[in-house]
């Protein structure tokens, strides 16, 4: 298999420079479909550096690398994706890997109107992905796509079926078992031949279900072997108004991350929303029980092929100091709440000014649950795992330059969240960053943050400068500082290029080891010292 | 099964030259409205007006400086030349429900497609936002990732020479 891959590589490298190149236009001129692919290299060298636990590991460089081309003719699509990781950056899979190269995936899919089949690995999702998500993450390192087939049918106006089967991903592998299910989602207001309401009144009801399967050869009576997962959900929503509930119940399903727990997972979720002239407000709960869904029992890491989505509900954050201390969900039981509000100042008001004031809140807790497995409600002695208050303002203050400021107050349980014993923290956070075009197309992003506690590391403070002379090019240098107790210096230079849909950039600095989250799900970086340089781009004919 | 696909991913790579049919993938989007939009659809329309996606996310700040911006000339744009225009969000479930919110809060006037699992996103091969496509006459005829300020006139001035 390996050989015929690498030809199968260069034989469709050939075929980008053929439909690439100008000369070849009258071939071109045939080919009708739609072609189009990516590439993304993202590099960086270590060295040594004692004071913020940088170490230099056998290979001084890690480059991760990403090829995916698709293709797409009338109702036909096919692709494939190659990986090449010599070796992969450090940190970015749970487990470290030796130098690999592979197409890792590649499908065929038929689109009909009402109908469509993908062969091949696929990536799926049923509701909010509380009990089956397929996806990708390269940032984080995630891929589960699962190798199989996924059909879509909707046999009647009101009716959406899928239906899966495949084994998930592992790695460079894919993992020991496999995953079947079928989401199935009514609208109501199509079942039920409403005519179109004035006030957008729209229902949909979902439910799935998702069986595992993984062999058991081992000497416990009756250890399931198949785990099986079963949703319900309901959306009603209105032009101005949404809620939608969902709730998950989970077979037994013994395995490493929930230490061989035979209870019963279950989950529950709740969103409602509401918007009206520049007035936007969400409000989500969330309570999760033994919720931690994996393919194999035996993986100690819940991001080796996880079957579902477990997000943080909180608000991802841009500063460089409130993403010292970032939620990760805890699969074993949490629950809380998190609301958003966003509210514009129109122009001409007198708080928004000339050209307008925009504000926005953000606040989540969560903590333990009420009892042991009760997914319902805040405890009144809850213990408490998390908690961020944020708010921002935004002004535009004239035509050459804006300003933002931040306010946040954080609370983290570092004992729970990091799983080490640590005390917890309580942390301010004040940001103030601006806009300031000096000439057309020419401008120059700053950004001072500052965050104090008396707790852990103590105080932070960091600046960050981003100047764009002109179009493509752009320069940063931002520094972390944390002057409380390390004094150590997390600095960063370096400079981007970017041409229509290719962008290379190139810096030099050290990266605080810490959690890194995106989407929701969580890593561990260790620390780094060197240059990163990244190249994405992207094509089509 | 490797092989099977392996092969028919080959065929469908090498056998385009002896068909000719133009077409976008059909994936359809939910857009925070209610409306089902599909991107071939949307494509196989784009001769007259051309479609422009700007695919962006509630946690990703150049994405928002650019949306901002574009949203504040929206109507004035569209009087020198009209584009269809469609934030494509790709939110995830963590912050999904933010989405429809955020935008009325901002007061956005264009309408927002929401890509949840990043189906949209993987088949166009967007590899990072924001990522800004145009199509017209069913071919992708503008593409630029990434957000500095000024670069949205690069964007109008592509909408007004095409």
């Amino acid at each position: 298999m390996k050989h015929p891959s690498k030809y199968f590589i260069a034989a469709c490298l050939m075929l980008i420079g053929f439909c690439q190149n100008g000369k070849a236009q009258s071939i071109n001129n045939y080919i009708k479909g739609h072609f189009n692919g990516s590439y993304e290299n993202y590099s960086q060298t270590y060295m040594q550096d004692d004071k913020i636990g940088a170490f230099m590991p056998q290979d001084k460089i890690g480059s991760n690398s990403f090829l995916k081309l698709d293709y797409n003719f009338s109702k036909f699509s096919a692709g494939i994706q190659f990986e090449s990781y010599l070796p992969s950056i450090l940190g970015f899979f749970p487990i470290p890997t030796t130098n690999q190269s592979k197409i890792v995936n590649k499908y065929f899919k038929y689109t009909d109107n009402k109908f469509s089949v993908q062969v091949g690995d696929f990536y799926e999702q049923f509701g909010s992905g509380l009990i089956f998500r397929a996806f990708e993450n390269r940032q984080i390192g995630i891929n589960n796509a699962h190798e199989g087939f996924d059909i879509h049918v909707e046999p009647t106006d009101f009716l959406k079926l899928k239906v899966i089967y495949g084994r998930p991903r592992k790695l460079f592998e894919y993992a020991n078992t496999v995953s079947r299910g079928v989401d199935a989602e009514i609208n109501i207001n199509s079942l039920l031949k409403l005519k179109e309401q004035d006030n957008g009144l729209n229902i949909l009801l979902g439910g799935s279900y998702v069986s595992k399967y993984q062999e058991y050869t081992g000497a416990i009576d009756n250890f399931p072997a198949t785990v099986n997962a079963y949703a319900g959900r309901l959306n009603i929503s209105t032009n101005d108004v949404s809620i939608s509930a969902e709730y998950i119940n989970k077979g037994k399903d013994p395995n490493l991350l929930n230490n061989l727990s035979f209870e019963k997972g279950k989950a529950f979720q709740l969103d409602a929303a509401y918007t009206k002239n520049n007035f936007g407000a969400t409000v989500t709960y969330r309570g999760i029980y033994n919720m931690n869904f994996i393919s194999e029992r035996d993986v100690e890491f819940g991001s080796l092929a996880p079957v579902n989505y477990v997000p943080a509900l909180t608000k991802q954050h841009d500063y460089l100091t409130s993403n010292i201390y970032v939620y990760a969900a805890q699969g074993k039981g949490e629950s809380g709440l998190q609301t958003d509000l966003f509210y514009t100042f129109k122009s001409g008001t007198a708080l928004g000014g000339k050209y307008g004031t925009k504000l926005s809140f953000n606040g989540s807790l969560f903590g333990a649950l009420k009892d042991s497995n009760n997914i319902f409600g805040l405890g009144e002695k809850q213990e408490k795992y998390y908690r961020d208050i944020n708010m921002e303002i935004k002004k535009k203050l004239s035509k050459k330059m804006e300003i933002t400021i931040g306010l946040q107050q954080i609370f983290y349980n570092s004992s729970v969240i990091q799983a080490v014993s640590n005390e917890d923290v309580t942390a301010y956070v004040i940001a103030v960053g601006g806009l300031y075009k000096f000439a057309p197309k020419k401008s120059i992003r700053f950004k001072a943050e500052h965050l104090s506690t008396k707790n852990d590391q103590g105080n932070w403070a960091s600046a960050l400068a981003e100047l764009s002379l002109s179009s493509p090019f752009a320069f940063f240098a931002s520094d972390l500082f944390n002057y409380g107790k390390t004094k150590n210096h997390y600095y960063n230079v370096g400079a981007s290029v970017t041409k229509n849909a290719t962008r290379f950039s190139l810096g030099f600095g050290k990266q605080r080891a810490g959690l890194f989250c995106v989407g929701g799900v969580c890593r561990f970086v260790p620390a780094a010292y060197g240059f990163t340089a990244t190249l994405t781009t992207s094509f089509a004919n | 099964m490797n092989k099977l696909i392996l092969t028919t991913v080959a065929l469908m790579f090498t056998a385009t030259v002896a068909f000719a049919q133009e077409s976008f993938p059909s994936i359809k989007l939910k857009s925070t409205s209610g409306k089902t939009i599909d991107i071939a659809e949307l494509a196989a329309n784009s001769k007259d007006t051309m479609v422009v996606l700007s695919f962006w996310a509630t946690w990703c700040i150049p994405c928002i400086n650019e949306l901002e911006i574009i949203n504040d000339v929206f109507d004035e744009k569209q009087a020198i030349k009209p584009f269809k225009f469609y934030g494509v969000s790709v939110d995830d479930s963590r912050t999904a429900q933010r989405v429809k919110p955020f935008i009325k809060g901002k007061g956005w006037v264009f309408e927002v497609l929401m890509d949840i699992n990043s189906e949209l996103k993987r088949s166009l091969n967007i590899t990072d936002v924001p990522h800004v496509i145009i199509i017209k006459d069913n071919k992708i005829v503008y593409r630029h990732t990434g957000y500095i300020a000024g670069e949205e006139d690069n964007l109008f001035e592509a909408i007004k020479n095409l």
